[in-house]
């Protein structure tokens, strides 16, 4: 079940990165894409029944696999380290260009290296 | 002059650190079928830590969790580096209400005191550095929204801290190493396992959990002191 919810997410988030213009949405649908990684990887450690892996004394029961919780850590880290750099660099972009249309900035980029092509004519 | 090539040699010690290590590892080490199934069977018997995941990733995975903390720490020098390129909005500056800064003021070391919990104790129960330092920072940014970044700034000097995580990373390095002093090979237990469930457990897992936290949270608040700087306001 979780599995499936992680799909549907991780669609959710591919579709809005792709179509929406807006970059600060399109970085909210990459934090949704790596937050359905997470939550694949963790729901694929599962097991009936079983709870999370710390031992405690006399206790045999079934645990989850605590390999991928081990491995998704990295991926929480990097995608707070990507969304923080990428918000500062959405934060140039929008003080130099006052919009945060990724269509508007790529056409006032365009006339920008056009005006620079042909001065004083 | 001196201080940029203080830095150029800083940077260039911490960058041959970490090659260097990815090189011994990768002489010393023999590959060994390590699989979820032994990972679930032996983690706590092999690291001491009853928290299999701490043990994991602090013992078996410890390169990893490294560059993990290296990604961090050149997306905090990033963020530091573009916003102080660019100028700002400069936005006027404005503290909260009464009634939010007295509540914040109750908060926050409740937060810091979980911070430390979970970093002391993240071997034998959930929790673990990277959660702790996120906590404490999130305690340090209610404390930021309520009474101003100013006041914030007044206290915590951010160049110093700046310099004290870099310091942290050097020292957290210099820990992964030291077995190779001892003649063995770095990344291996320097401390003694101990029994699983005791606070003195885990080898040097608690170590790391505790310079892993202070070095989120030094680098958390780095990164939202300059994003505030920047903007003028929270």
């Amino acid at each position: 079940m979780a599995a499936i919810i992680a799909f549907v997410l991780f669609g959710i988030g591919v579709v809005a990165l792709v179509l929406r213009r807006d970059l600060v949405i399109k970085l909210l649908a990459l934090g949704l894409i790596n937050a359905a990684s997470i939550l694949f990887l963790v729901s694929i450690g599962d097991r009936p029944g079983a709870r999370a892996p710390i031992q405690l004394p006399g206790d045999l029961g079934i645990v989850a696999d605590p390999l991928p919780q081990a491995l998704v850590l990295s991926a929480i880290v990097v995608n707070f380290a990507i969304l923080a750099l990428a918000l500062v660099f959405v934060m140039i972009l929008v003080e130099r260009y006052h919009t945060t249309d990724s269509i508007r900035i790529e056409q006032e980029m365009a006339r920008e290296a056009d005006d620079q092509e042909t001065p004083c004519l | 002059m001196t201080r940029d090539r203080l830095r150029i040699i800083f940077a260039v010690g911490i960058i041959a650190a970490f090659v260097g290590l990815i090189g011994i590892t990768y002489i010393c080490s023999s590959p060994d079928p390590a699989d979820s199934e032994r990972y679930l069977a032996r983690a706590v018997e092999e690291t001491g830590a009853s928290n299999r995941v701490a043990g994991i990733y602090l013992n078996y995975r410890l390169l990893d969790t490294l560059l993990e903390v290296l990604v961090f720490s050149v997306a905090v020098l990033g963020v530091r580096h573009y916003l102080q390129q660019s100028e700002g909005m400069k936005l006027p500056n404005l503290s909260e209400s009464e009634v939010v800064q007295t509540a914040v003021n109750f908060l926050a070391p409740l937060a810091l005191l979980l911070c430390t919990f979970f970093a002391v104790f993240g071997h034998i129960s959930p929790g673990g550095g990277f959660a702790a330092g996120v906590i404490a920072a999130s305690g340090l940014l209610y404390v930021a929204i309520a009474h101003g970044i100013q006041a914030m700034n007044a206290q915590l000097n951010p160049v110093r801290l700046a310099l004290m995580e870099k310091v942290i990373l050097l020292v957290l390095l210099a820990f992964v190493l030291a077995p190779a002093v001892a003649g063995r090979i770095p990344l291996t237990e320097l401390l003694p396992t101990g029994t699983p469930g005791k606070l003195l457990s885990g080898g040097s897992i608690l170590v790391y959990n505790i310079l892993i936290a202070m070095k989120v949270f030094v680098g958390a608040w780095a990164v939202i002191a300059a994003f505030a700087q920047h903007r003028g306001e929270l």
